[in-house]
Formats: C-alpha cells, sequence, structure tokens
C-alpha cells in the first residue's frame, strides 16, 4: 500500500503551505498522476481522507488528474503515445516499452510522475499577515 | 519573512473568494533525491549495487546467496535484507561470512532510499565491490521507490503460476533483468516458461530474461555474467 506513503508525503506538504497561510483555507488539491507509475487512484484518495480528518486541511478535496505516457525510441526516433498490452489480466491495458513504430524498446519521456499541480483556496475572512 | 512580497500579492484578494496557485511539487521526489544520493556515494566507492524485486517465495533469498557464494572470493559483496518482520533470510545469508544488513520496514511494504541510505552507512564501504538488495516480497509497491542502485532484477518463479507477468506489469518496465526461477518445476506446474518470457517482452522488448533453476544451478553463470556487465 505505497499509496500511503505518498498521500503522507502529500498531506505534509499541505500542512506546510496550510501554517504558512493562515489567511488561506485550503479546499481543493489537484494531483497528477502519469500513467507509468504504479499508483492506484481511489486508493490514494482513501489515503488522503483518511489521514487528513482532524487535520486543519480536513474537509479539502482531492481531485486526480490522469497523464498519460509517453516514449521515444532512439532506434526508429518515434516519439508520442506508448503501445499498449492486452495481456493484464484485469484493467484496462498496460502501457508498454516496446515502441509501436518499430517494435524495439523505447525509453519513457513522459507519464512517471506523481506531482501537485495546484492548490486550490479561499481567502479568510479578517486575515492577519502576521499571525 | 523570506516570502513576503508573494505573500503580499495574495492577500490582496477578498475574502472569501476562491484561487487557485499553480505549482509543481513531485510527490516521488524525496525519495529520488535520496536515490540519486545513495547512488552517488555508491559510485565514489566504487560499487555496484543491484535491487532485487520479487513476491514471498520467489527465491530471492536462495538466488542471492547462490551469487554470493560464486563472487565472494572474487571481490567484496554485500547483501542489505528487506524483511517486513523476520531476520530469517539475513541470518541464512549471514552463513556466507560476507557484511549483512538487515533492514527491518516494520510492516511496512517496500524499502525507500532514506532506509537504504541508512543501510549504507552502517557497513564499511572499502573493498565492498558489489551489494546485493533484497527488496520485500511485493511485486507493486518497491516499483516506485528507486533505491540508488545500478540495476533491477525482477525475481519470478514458475511456482507462482503463469500469470505472474500478466499480473504485475509494472514492475518490469523498470527493471533490467528478469529470472524466471524455479523452471525444474516447470513441467509439474504445467507453467509455459516461454510464454513468461513472452511477455515480459511484450512489455519491454531489451529487457534480459534468464530461467534457472536455483536449486540444480542451471542458468546460475548467466546470471552473474549479466549482473558483471551491468
Amino acid at each position: 500500500m505505497h499509496e500511503f506513503s505518498i498521500a503522507s508525503g502529500l498531506v505534509e506538504k499541505l500542512l506546510d503551505f496550510a501554517e504558512k497561510n493562515p489567511d488561506k483555507k485550503i479546499v481543493e488539491i489537484r494531483v497528477a498522476i502519469g500513467e507509468f507509475t504504479q499508483i492506484e487512484e481511489e486508493q490514494l484518495s482513501f489515503c488522503y481522507e483518511s489521514i487528513i480528518t482532524e487535520m486543519p486541511i480536513a474537509g479539502s478535496r482531492l481531485t486526480i488528474e490522469p497523464i498519460l505516457g509517453q516514449v521515444a525510441c532512439p532506434h526508429c526516433s518515434y516519439s508520442g503515445l506508448p503501445k499498449y498490452w492486452e495481456g493484464a489480466l484485469s484493467g484496462p491495458p498496460v502501457a508498454t516499452l516496446e515502441c509501436p513504430a518499430c517494435g524495439k524498446a523505447a525509453g519513457i519521456i513522459a507519464g512517471e510522475d506523481c506531482s501537485i499541480k495546484s492548490i486550490r483556496y479561499v481567502q479568510r475572512e479578517n486575515a492577519s499577515v502576521d499571525r | 519573512m523570506a516570502n513576503e512580497g508573494a505573500v503580499q500579492v495574495m492577500l490582496e484578494a477578498s475574502p472569501d473568494e476562491i484561487y487557485d496557485i499553480e505549482l509543481e511539487h513531485s510527490l516521488l521526489e524525496a525519495n529520488a533525491k535520496l536515490a540519486v544520493e545513495n547512488r552517488a556515494l555508491l559510485d565514489k566507492n566504487g560499487i555496484t549495487a543491484i535491487d532485487f524485486m520479487g513476491a514471498i517465495g520467489s527465491g530471492k533469498t536462495t538466488l542471492i546467496t547462490k551469487l554470493v557464494e560464486r563472487l565472494k572470493d572474487k571481490f567484496g559483496v554485500a547483501v542489505f535484507n528487506g524483511d517486513a518482520t523476520t531476520s530469517n533470510d539475513a541470518d541464512a545469508i549471514a552463513k556466507q561470512n560476507v557484511p549483512v544488513v538487515q533492514i527491518a520496514t516494520i510492516n511496512g511494504c517496500h524499502l525507500d532510499a532514506n532506509l537504504v541510505g541508512k543501510g549504507l552507512k552502517r557497513i564499511e564501504l572499502e573493498n565492498l565491490k558489489m551489494i546485493f538488495i533484497e527488496n520485500i516480497g511485493n511485486l507493486i509497491c518497491p516499483a516506485e521507490f528507486p533505491l540508488g542502485s545500478k540495476a533491477r532484477v525482477v525475481v519470478v518463479s514458475v511456482t507462482e503460476g503463469p500469470w505472474m507477468v500478466r499480473k504485475h506489469p509494472h514492475m518490469f518496465l523498470g527493471s533490467q533483468v528478469v529470472v524466471i526461477n524455479k523452471i525444474d518445476l516447470a513441467e509439474a506446474m504445467e507453467v509455459s516458461v516461454d510464454q513468461l518470457i513472452a511477455d515480459v517482452h511484450s512489455l519491454k522488448p531489451d529487457i534480459k530474461v534468464i530461467p534457472t533453476s536455483c536449486k540444480r544451478g542451471t542458468g546460475l553463470d548467466e546470471v552473474v555474467d549479466a549482473l558483471l556487465a551491468i
């Protein structure tokens, strides 16, 4: 359940933001998950919600945006979407490193990360600069 | 306050309105950075670290023991054993009289670069040329956590059935070598080793696949050659 480690890192970052910005209430956080990672959206959301109860960021919503993988081939100079494999036993086809053009080994150029893209907040009334 | 300028701009916003701050903060970066540090330390000492991943019972410990047997008289070898609770694996390898670091993750599902970095501080790096890192018996979680190794090896065995690759495709994308172990039992298990090899190559055409039987010693020289070539 590596999603818990990742959700913990996310919460840590948000608590840091909340502490530095007491005048802002975080309402939503947008996270991008690359296709080449093995991070499961629903589990990440569940971990996030479980961790933030009773924290200053409780009630904030996690929105996940999937990022398509992209590969580049050093053999035939193809660059673009990966070839998908239907062999997986369940779930959608799996992005592979087989070049869709020439069939040799391609390298990943996008879709390997999981990152925070934006934080949405509400400006609190009577905000004070120096709390 | 270092960020006073930026903060003041945001405070001009009207109360109760919604704002977005765009940012790019990788959630995998903290581990990735530590992995780079581990790798730099290993490179500085001329050490090649290899990360072994695979299910519980696939034969990671036995394979590592056999590799240590073959290599320990040639150069310095050490082993890091990741295990959730027990030290069984570390104890088994310690019989080879090489430095062994037991990393107890206390029920954690993967090793991370931080734990491996701590392990590297515990042993004498001088005179070592290779470190074998045995990851936790899990085919999903370790994929997202590079440790600083120069290569990753996935160990699958025919006793896990015919679908190991199809069930855990992601694990193979970031690896350089796949060991298909226990091939002496393939017939009894009615598992096609050729099909497993074809499955792996569908995912990553240039990955090195080596069928082995640790029990009989089949394929082990080829694994040694593959690791020395890394």
